[in-house]
């Protein structure tokens, strides 16, 4: 039956035979939870019990929940902050180190390395590094030159940047590949032909490797945009004795639904906040798409 | 505008030495062409003169001062480059305007000097266009345009038609050329393609692992090679070459053939007979190589023949487009003894 077919039908039958594997998998593992979250988000649900139908009961309560307002507010400083600034930090190394021959490995290796290393394990050493003294690594040079101590996880304004910046330094080497791998595709002759005309540096870096690297800066934005919305590792072991504090200083929303499903047992409520996130993710992104792809 | 000089210019990276010592001296206004197969030092002189690398040793004046110390932008010159390179972002006049970006021009002067030089280029209703809208003979344009705006004394071309297809080729080389002789400014131009080299130049450069081989106009370089590389590399199909040994005020081929050429040299000495395709003719001048046809390649008014000659090789003719000689054939080439060329075996050189 096979040697009867087109040319192209058979194309499309290896073509099938090859996707089978992955579109099942994101069926059964992806698409399937998605669509039942949704479902639950309208149901009450203790994951043992019988699920009710609850209407739009669960999005009400979230609506009304005082603590989701500081959880939404949280996830936006985290992607307001993380965004912008590990976008500049680590396209101003990318750009020394694309120049720099000495060490040149070495140096991108040391910054790649926090971004293979466990963000628990990670959190733990920061998480050390802002205890007081004699403690606290921070705490203790802070003390040697006589500057008064700073409470970083136990303060209600220090603790959400405190917890940032690990997660900032940890995707830095991503990030700095990603730059310097769209540098390198930048023809040189485009700077020669500009050193010969004899413009200043600053012009070069603001009207030619920025707008070509705008592709580039597409895909970080909106790779980290989404990594910042779903931040939770850091929080969570970095605030391990009371998760998101204090006082929900740090929570993100992630967090939030971690402590609806597997503290209170809460599904339904868990889930509407799961499909709120989503949606969140979902405008961010094409918002950021948007604005970047076409101006 | 101004001429432009090498002096002794040596370039070495690490252990590699690329230039061993370019002299080099070009007149205001000249069209000079650089030549040579890849690896010989052509694109790294032009680099150098632009300033985009330093040399090694030796002197570069431009204007009769010597600008080794000086930036690209200081040495009033201006380059085209093989990708073009024109930003993909900018319109056509803000590329062509990004050349006069440092100059001190008033802005409605710079205006003026872009749209004089597109209108030149014949791409005024192009200025609003981006790269991406444009052909490649209209984005060679826009490169040439960009290097035409700060009026420099030099303009330097790097490979610039590589990248285009062979009929547009053509016409950007005439287009080149006419933009010469208008606006009469000193061009040093980087090529692989002898036949550019021959058609667009004032004098030719050929050069080869990081030393010139010949310096001449056209005509010179095609009719008296200084040595057995510029023969062969200059002309297409390349010049034939036989070797064989001074003998009875001629020379005799290791085929065993005596050619009667007015050689007033020692006998015994061993040399190369080369003579180009052109001047091998059927079966008329002094015979000098006999052998059987083993391809013909027809071209319309002539058709090239390969010819196996015992003893030589392969040899190349042009034959009658008509009446060419079969595959297998027998055939006797002949040249005149002017037209025939003498190099020393050993050195190459011309004798």
């Amino acid at each position: 039956m096979y040697r009867n077919l087109s040319i192209r039908q058979k194309q499309i039958v290896w073509a099938w035979a090859f996707l089978v594997v992955p579109v099942i998998f994101y069926s059964v593992i992806r698409f399937y939870p998605t669509g039942n979250a949704i479902l639950i988000s309208f149901q009450d649900w203790n994951l043992l019990g019988k699920r009710t139908w609850t209407g739009l009961d669960n999005y009400i309560k979230l609506w009304n929940d005082p603590v989701f307002w500081k959880v939404f507010k949280n996830t936006f400083v985290y992607l307001l902050l993380g965004t912008p600034v590990s976008l500049v930090i680590s396209f101003l190394i990318a750009y020394h180190l694309d120049k720099l021959r000495f060490m040149h490995g070495f140096l991108r290796m040391l910054y790649f390395l926090p971004f293979m290393t466990s963000a628990v394990a990670m959190a733990w050493v920061w998480r050390w590094f802002y205890q007081p003294v004699p403690i606290g690594l921070f705490n203790n040079i802070l003390a040697s030159v006589g500057i008064p101590q700073i409470s970083f996880l136990n303060s209600t304004t220090n603790a959400l940047p405190a917890v940032l910046a690990p997660a900032i330094w940890a995707g830095l080497g991503f990030q700095i590949i990603i730059f310097m791998a769209g540098l390198r595709a930048i023809p040189r002759s485009y700077y020669e032909a500009a050193h010969i005309d004899g413009v200043s540096t600053w012009t070069v870096l603001w009207e030619i490797t920025l707008p070509l690297l705008k592709p580039t800066i597409v895909f970080i934005v909106v790779f980290s945009s989404i990594g910042f919305l779903r931040i939770f590792d850091h929080v969570f072991n970095m605030t391990t004795n009371n998760p998101g504090g204090p006082l929900n200083a740090t929570k993100p929303l992630v967090l939030m639904i971690y402590e609806s499903a597997f503290t209170n047992f809460d599904m339904g409520y868990a889930a509407a906040q799961t499909v709120v996130l989503f949606l969140i993710l979902l405008v961010v992104s094409l918002l950021q798409l948007r604005i970047l792809r076409d101006s | 505008m101004a001429n432009l000089a090498l002096r002794s210019l040596v370039q070495t990276y690490g252990k590699v030495t690329v230039l061993h010592g370019i002299d080099l001296e070009i007149e205001d206004g000249e069209f000079v062409v650089l030549v040579g197969p890849s690896g010989c030092g052509k694109s790294t002189t032009l680099r150098l003169i632009a300033g985009l690398e330093e040399a090694t040793s030796g002197f570069i004046e431009i204007g009769g001062r010597v600008v080794n110390n000086l930036e690209p932008k200081e040495r009033d010159i201006a380059m085209v480059f093989q990708n073009y390179a024109i930003y993909p972002h900018m319109t056509v006049r803000k590329n062509i305007g990004f050349g006069l970006r440092s100059s001190p021009l008033s802005r409605p002067e710079k205006d003026k000097r872009i749209e004089d030089v597109a209108a030149l280029l014949d791409m005024t209703d192009l200025l609003g266009r981006k790269p991406s809208q444009l052909s490649g003979g209209q984005r060679q344009r826009v490169a040439i345009g960009r290097a035409m705006v700060r009026d420099p004394a030099v303009f330097l071309f790097d490979e610039p038609l590589s990248n285009l297809d062979a009929q547009l080729r053509t016409q950007m080389r005439l287009e080149i050329k006419k933009l010469h002789q208008r606006v009469g400014t000193t061009i040093v131009f980087v090529t692989h393609d002898q036949v550019e080299a021959m058609t667009m130049a004032d004098r030719i450069v050929i050069m080869k692992d990081g030393f010139i081989q010949q310096v001449g106009t056209p005509s010179e370089v095609y009719h008296r090679p200084a040595n057995t590389f510029v023969a062969t590399f200059i002309g297409a199909p390349a010049m034939n070459m036989v070797t064989g040994a001074v003998a009875d005020g001629g020379v005799r081929l290791d085929t065993g053939q005596q050619v009667p050429i007015g050689a007033e040299l020692d006998d015994g000495r061993r040399v190369i007979l080369g003579v180009r395709p052109d001047d091998l003719h059927l079966d008329s001048g002094a015979p000098v190589l006999s052998g059987s046809v083993t391809v013909r390649e027809p071209l319309g008014p002539e058709t090239l023949i390969y010819v196996h000659v015992e003893g030589a090789g392969e040899i190349t003719a042009k034959a009658d487009g008509r009446l060419p000689p079969d595959v297998g054939q027998v055939v006797h080439l002949g040249a005149r003894p002017e037209d025939m060329h003498l190099f020393d075996a050993e050195s190459g050189e011309a004798l």
